[in-house]
């Protein structure tokens, strides 16, 4: 039996649609998940929530756009090539360098971040210092909000994206009776090539971060910092150094997880775009276990599949809501999260 | 305390959500601040020196600044017109514009100003939110308002005589597509998408949907998603189960355009995309690309109209704007908001009427089959809502196409 479309009060199970939504909630999870290791990687060292993560990413989102527009697919020259019946195609090289332009910009901006608002707030009590967070925030937004185009401009990453062709797997072929209606429903799995280069991106970032935390000096550093930060700096590592690498490498993951959704995915930009994925990420980092750099990623997918499903079962006027039921359930049930340890602290 | 990261944690998401709330620009969220003391003490106001004052309220900035940007062109076309034709009774008529920034606080401020600047009639704006706002003014100073964009039913209630507008009301647009999805695409399965945080596109979905199963239609399927949201797979894939052979996106085009993206990337290849006045951008074809051509939606004004009006309109605002039509439909609607306040005081004019905001408001409600470039606009015996013409366009590469015009008739029988 493989559909099983039935009614128990107004929920609607089609278990043909299952494995199409299995992955679009891997292909949402993978982006909350970039997004994730850089609250958790920040969390791990400094125990600090930095809210401004969200703003990061929307930052990475507008600096992917602008280079794609410098490098010759504004909205003006796209459309002047459409005029002439051209279809004008980024090649997979731009799309690196947007890519890493866009990590480059937020890490920069990670870093800044760190310097001028959370550095100065170091040795303030743990409120204060997510107070700053919010603070800075909230000033992206509203200062992107000035100097950023005031209409949202529309992602045109996309639209001269190379890799727009559809691959459709066909696991079970639909079969049609007689009257060429369907006489049983087929499962097929559609993605575009574009999510297929996205998710092996972000295996190919993750693999990097883990050599980098795991196999490299600096990654024994930022582990040593987030295991004792106060014995670290006494062992002679350089904690500034390596709370300023945190940030440039969270922040550059999200840049990254933002350039990748608006050149696949396509978004509307405005200044205030990044706060749900924000959050829904922070939601993905505690489930894991905030701290927790695996957690983080187990955390975001399950995120994602967690509110696809939801979706599925036929309530996506709840799918938010979702995110946030996860989370007092975590916070209840489990607070150290999926991976993260359970020891009771002290504040 | 127990645990600490549990606080922590709890004490964000109140925070973040604290911060969520601000970030979002719900007008509805608004508080409105109690009414200043009118130092007039409400008996309205009567022009003085030597200019009949109408003030305009536009978005000259913020994210509504293409469509407050053609409101003013519009609207300083038709004032222009007047004083080269001597004006209304010898008197100039002067236009005086304040920034609402896209704000509706701001707006209301920019209201305020203008009424303590002695203006007979508030003309604006262009989104429902802030109209709400200027209303509260209106009502306050006794000044009437005449809105020029705002859609949604609720901006005329309660409006003492004093609030009309030159646009249709959601009423109209969502049977519109209706009827059209129905009688002229045949579509008989359609399903909706609707954008659950503004009230706009719930109301217009229901509208819609109403309508549809009126005539004989099926709704197959509506599925929900915020503003803000960027991946709508999980929606499109229960959407693309139900076999819909038109979906109806009543959102605004930011969503609708990358929705409509992953809507034929999910393989819903030949439904017909249709929605409201949300997608009237010429970015939803840059955001949309070459999904989103060929889609429907209704639209309060179109170039290609087939009204006399709209042709002289054209070639008037061409000649006074360096040879540049208006982007967007806001240029004619401003246009026919201020023509119909100038129609008003040409009538109060020529009954030898004394000209204040109290005759004024009167006499715009008075307003009967007023030839406005967007449609006729009849105001005597409404509440303010004129039963209006509505177009169907159609999204092409470049711009957007006529493709058919509604009279209320043909839809709300």
């Amino acid at each position: 039996m493989l559909e099983c479309a039935n009614m128990l009060g107004g929920i609607q199970l089609d278990f043909t649609q299952l494995p199409q939504q299995l992955v679009n909630g891997l292909m949402i999870g993978a982006i909350y998940a970039l997004i994730a290791l850089g609250y958790t990687m920040v969390y791990g060292v400094l125990r600090l929530i930095n809210f401004a993560h969200g703003e990061v990413f929307m930052l990475g989102a507008y600096t992917a756009l602008l280079t794609s527009y410098a490098m010759g697919f504004s909205p003006t020259a796209l459309n002047a090539a459409y005029s002439k019946n051209l279809d004008p195609r980024n090649d997979p090289l731009g799309l690196v360098i947007m890519l890493l332009v866009a990590m480059a910009v937020c890490a920069v901006f990670g870093a800044l971040i760190e310097y001028f608002a959370y550095r100065p707030m170091r040795n303030q009590s743990r409120i204060s210092a997510l107070i700053t967070a919010i603070g800075v925030s909230m000033f992206l937004q509203y200062t992107g909000q000035l100097f950023l185009p005031s209409t949202p401009p529309p992602s045109i990453a996309q639209e001269a994206n190379p890799y727009r062709e559809v691959l459709t797997w066909n696991i079970v072929p639909e079969v049609l009776a007689q009257d060429g209606s369907v006489a049983k429903a087929g499962i097929e799995i559609v993605v575009t090539q574009g999510k297929v280069v996205m998710l092996i991106t972000v295996v190919i970032l993750m693999s990097l971060l883990t050599y980098l935390v795991m196999y490299t000096k600096t990654g024994r550093a930022m582990r040593a910092a987030s295991h004792d930060f106060d014995s670290a700096s006494l062992m002679g590592i350089n904690v500034n150094r390596v709370v300023t690498a945190t940030f440039m490498l969270g922040s550059a993951l999200a840049g990254a997880g933002a350039m990748m959704l608006t050149t696949f995915e396509g978004t509307a930009m405005q200044p205030f775009f990044g706060v749900l994925p924000g959050v829904k990420a922070f939601v993905a980092a505690v489930l894991g276990g905030i701290g927790n750099i695996p957690g983080a990623v187990l955390g975001g997918i399950l995120m994602g599949i967690a509110e696809t499903l939801v979706v599925w079962l036929g309530f996506s006027a709840y799918k938010d809501a979702a995110a946030f039921v996860i989370l007092i359930l975590v916070l209840l049930i489990r607070p150290g999260g999926l991976l993260g340890s359970n020891k009771v602290e002290k504040v | 305390m127990k645990n600490g990261l549990l606080q922590i944690a709890a004490l964000s998401l109140a925070l973040v959500s604290m911060s969520f709330m601000g970030g979002c620009k719900d007008p509805n969220e608004t508080k409105t601040d109690k009414p200043e003391a009118s130092t007039s003490g409400g008996s309205g106001t009567t022009p003085s020196g030597d200019g009949i004052k109408i003030g305009l309220v536009a978005s000259q900035n913020g994210e509504l600044r293409p469509w407050g940007v053609d409101c003013i062109a519009g609207a300083q076309l038709a004032v222009d017109q007047i004083n080269a034709t001597g004006g209304i009774g010898g008197k100039k008529v002067e236009l005086m514009i304040q920034d609402s920034n896209s704000k509706p606080e701001e707006g209301k401020s920019a209201a305020a100003k203008l009424a303590s600047d002695g203006v007979v009639a508030l003309v604006g704006e262009v989104s429902s939110g802030i109209t709400k706002q200027i209303k509260t003014i209106a009502l306050e100073k006794k000044i009437p308002l005449v809105a020029v964009g705002a859609t949604k039913p609720d901006i005329t209630a309660d409006g003492n005589g004093l609030i009309s507008r030159v646009c249709y009301t959601d009423d109209m647009q969502g049977p519109v597509m209706a009827v059209f999805a129905f009688k002229d695409k045949g579509l008989r399965r359609v399903a909706v998408m609707t954008d659950n945080k503004q009230p706009y596109s719930q109301g217009l979905s229901e509208t819609f949907k109403k309508k549809f199963i009126e005539l004989g239609g099926q709704i197959v399927a509506e599925e929900f998603y915020q503003s803000g949201e960027n991946q709508f797979g999980g929606q499109i894939t229960r959407l693309k189960g139900a076999k819909p052979d038109g979906i109806f996106m009543s959102g605004y085009f930011p969503e609708v355009g990358p929705m409509a993206r992953q809507i034929r990337e999910n393989g819903i290849k030949d439904a017909i995309l249709m929605g409201g006045d949300g997608w009237d951008s010429k970015e939803i074809v840059q955001s949309g690309g070459d999904a989103i051509v060929g889609g429907y939606f209704c639209n309060h004004y179109s170039n290609e109209d087939n009204r006399p009006e709209v042709a002289k309109f054209l070639t008037d605002f061409k000649a006074a704007n360096g040879g540049n039509l208006p982007g967007t439909t806001m240029g004619a609607l401003g246009y026919d908001a201020v023509n119909l306040v100038i129609d008003a005081l040409k009538r109060l004019d020529a009954g030898k009427t004394e000209i204040n905001s109290e005759s004024l408001a009167k006499e715009i409600m008075n307003t009967e089959g007023f030839r406005a470039v967007s449609g006729d606009v009849t105001l005597k015996g409404t509440n303010g809502d004129p039963a209006k013409r509505a177009l169907v366009v159609e999204v092409t590469k470049t711009d957007q196409k006529f493709v058919k015009g509604f009279e209320p008739a043909d839809v709300l029988n």
